[in-house]
């Protein structure tokens, strides 16, 4: 079929890198954001613009907001789904299983709760008969957030990146997996087609055509960030592997599964099954120091990162305290396990075999919950590097053919573009406008958190229509205006957004930077405005680029050029 | 390859280049579902622990998922792609089925 094994390799690159470029563009720019999650979430919610805050009580302060937590509306609508007949009512469903988890970024604490249902299952392989309830309080009064206080930052743009926020039989995590792949295959690709790659790192030529220059952007950007690239997509396919794309434990091997489970509850002695006998919880907060005091002991003191309580109100019931992994790539470790009854140690975990250290590891420093600063700003770097990449290759497909498709009349490289424009400066307009309305729409407006989904996705569908219909010049091998403009939208939007934070919060860069310093409102603010300025460089550049065009009328039909642009490339 | 050449052999080369994606991605999908489904028991089998010997296929998974995709492009015959992909893949299944009824028996 190929002529030869480079062949094939360009031509996976070239197609499968085009056609899943689009989702990657998504993956790597919020996943990008999703670096500072929190940082945009406490943007977005002024009311949680405090410090950080430490584990709370447990006795004092969680055990009454436990009490109210009922199951969540969604997930009994989607539980409902799952099993025979009409579940009972929600409030009157017992609490199985509760837990906390907390990192060093958060104000607020995410709590979450199972519920038992009476109901059987449809499924005979589904065996997780609970509903979810779960809620965000200010752990420093129990006050639970309304749900209308939507966390833009770790509920939206963080499940942007792995899922696109289409939870439709999880059909979103699938086309992200297979933009993934795809990224893994553009990765060795392109390895094998720059047989000069040392070279062609160290080239770059941003004063020949913008095909030449955007193919040493391609190159520089794609060698410079290979490893990291890489890394960040086969991690991300691992962390969900075993739950969605080859569930073998709860599918084909669920029998060797469940009968290790048993075995393993016997070794652990956290009992797998409750024992029907009702037992009262021993003091929470007493276990929490003596987890601490066992941290402290083997010289790495810490505070509680995950707390879990299983079979509550239950003679089997235990409460497990894993450590915060602020200090430590794995997000939380060192378990302790307590009898819920009586307070009493049962196990304390050992350390993690080699097979679950390296897991650990890989995805640990993948969803990089622990302190790290300067790590954590490289990776912002590296998420927008994959960007560079990714957009250049789609202007470099654009540049290497608009010549020959005008010839020709062929739109394709018309449609590329446009497409590509709504991918690149469409999705920052995207993102924006979901900031602007964020500020714009009432803090107690009834369905805040839809509307602002609604602005995200219109401004999106905007900036596709609006660059679909500038793309004419596209079509007579000349640039898409469209990239300009948007521009300039981009930088209207993000001082928008700056400035309607100071006008409805009172908090101003001179506030949280100097007399009142808040990073995180701070950062947000200033990664705005870093993004305008660096927008109206490339709106100048454009329209400079523009104007040469124009004044050199037809050029780009002559065969000079199109020689050009053939030998460009293999 | 002339134009001429490139017209006639243009809706074959088509049907091959979609019977190469679907290998890689299907094929190479059932391959690598059978290489995690009998790398879990054959790890158990060998005394890992249950969860150990899954997450260590899953840290290994998609780099077999991977080399089956780009094999899929550049083995020779698409009728072996074929035959290794599924063939081995639902065989890798049936044998990790066997193989855990004899280890809980």
């Amino acid at each position: 079929m190929f002529p030869s094994f480079r062949h094939a390799m360009t031509w996976l690159h070239t197609w499968f890198g085009l056609s899943l470029g689009y989702v990657l563009m998504v993956c790597f720019f919020f996943g990008a954001l999703s670096v500072f999650d929190r940082e945009i979430d406490r943007w977005a919610l002024p009311d949680t613009r405090f410090a950080a805050q430490p584990a709370p009580s447990y006795d004092t302060l969680l055990k009454p907001v436990f009490e109210r937590l009922k199951p969540h509306p969604d997930d009994i609508k989607a539980t409902q789904d799952r099993v025979i007949g009409a579940l009972p009512d929600p409030d009157t469903l017992p609490m199985d299983a509760l837990y906390y988890y907390r990192t060093h970024r958060d104000p607020v604490l995410r709590i979450g709760a199972e519920f038992g249902i009476p109901n059987k299952l449809k499924s005979a392989s589904d065996e997780h008969a609970h509903a979810h309830g779960w809620a965000t309080i200010d752990p420093r009064t129990g006050a639970v957030l309304s749900e209308s206080q939507f966390k833009i930052g770790s509920e939206f743009f963080y499940p942007m990146h792995y899922s696109l926020n289409w939870q439709w039989k999880n059909i979103g995590y699938w086309i992200v997996a297979l933009a993934a792949l795809s990224m893994l295959v553009a990765l060795i690709s392109g390895v094998v087609m720059h047989r000069k790659i040392f070279r062609e790192f160290f080239t770059f030529r941003p004063w020949k055509t913008a095909q030449r220059s955007s193919l040493d952007l391609h190159n520089m950007a794609g060698v410079a960030g290979l490893p990291f690239h890489f890394f960040f997509a086969i991690t991300g396919l691992v962390i969900f592997a075993g739950w969605l794309y080859f569930p073998v434990s709860t599918t084909l091997l669920k029998p060797l599964h469940d009968h290790h489970e048993v075995l393993e509850a016997a070794h652990t002695g956290l009992a797998h099954e409750p024992a029907g006998v009702p037992a009262p919880m021993a003091s929470v907060d007493a276990m929490v120091l003596e987890a601490k005091r066992r941290w402290a002991a083997r010289d790495m003191p810490g505070d509680v990162g995950f707390l879990y309580v299983n079979h509550l109100g239950d003679r089997n019931g235990y409460v497990s305290i894993f450590r915060a992994g602020n200090d430590q790539v794995a997000l939380t470790g060192q378990g302790v396990h307590f009898e819920a009854s009586s307070g009493r140690v049962i196990r304390e975990d050992p350390p993690p075999s080699a097979v679950m250290r390296v897991n650990e590891f890989l995805t640990g420093l993948h969803l990089q919950h622990f302190r790290h600063w300067l790590l954590r700003w490289l990776y912002v770097l590296g998420g927008l590097l994959g960007c560079v990449c990714i957009a250049t290759g789609f202007i470099f497909f654009v540049e290497k053919r608009k010549a020959q498709h005008a010839r020709i009349s062929s739109q394709g490289s018309r449609i590329v573009d446009a497409l590509a424009v709504t991918a690149v400066t469409g999705m920052v307009i995207a993102a924006l406008t979901m900031l602007v309305s964020n500020r714009l729409f009432p803090a107690d407006m009834v369905g805040k958190d839809y509307w602002q989904k609604v602005v995200f996705w219109g401004g999106w569908a905007l900036a596709f229509v609006h660059a679909a219909l500038r793309s004419a010049p596209v079509a007579h091998a000349r640039i898409n205006p469209a990239w300009r403009e948007q521009c300039w939208v981009l930088v209207a939007l993000a001082v928008a957004a700056v400035m309607l934070n100071w006008l409805t919060t009172g908090d101003h860069l001179l506030k949280t930077v100097f007399t009142d310093t808040y990073w995180p409102v701070a950062g947000v603010d200033l990664s705005l405005l870093a993004s305008a300025v660096l927008a109206v460089a490339v709106a100048r550049l454009l329209a400079r680029r523009e104007r040469a065009q124009c004044r050199a009328g037809s050029d780009a039909r002559q065969p000079g050029v199109l020689a050009t642009a053939e030998a460009g490339h293999a | 390859m002339t134009p001429s050449q490139h017209m006639r052999t243009g809706a074959h080369t088509r049907l091959s280049i979609i019977l190469r994606i679907a290998a890689a991605l299907l094929g190479g999908y059932v391959f690598s579902w059978g290489f995690a489904a009998l790398g879990v028991v054959v790890l158990s089998f060998a005394g890992m622990d249950f969860h150990d010997a899954e997450h260590a296929v899953m840290l290994l998974v998609f780099i077999v998922f991977l080399l089956a995709f780009l094999w899929a492009f550049i083995g020779r015959s698409l009728l072996r792609v074929w035959a290794v992909l599924a063939g081995g893949g639902a065989g890798m299944v049936a044998a990790a089925w066997v193989l855990q009824r004899s280890l809980l028996g």
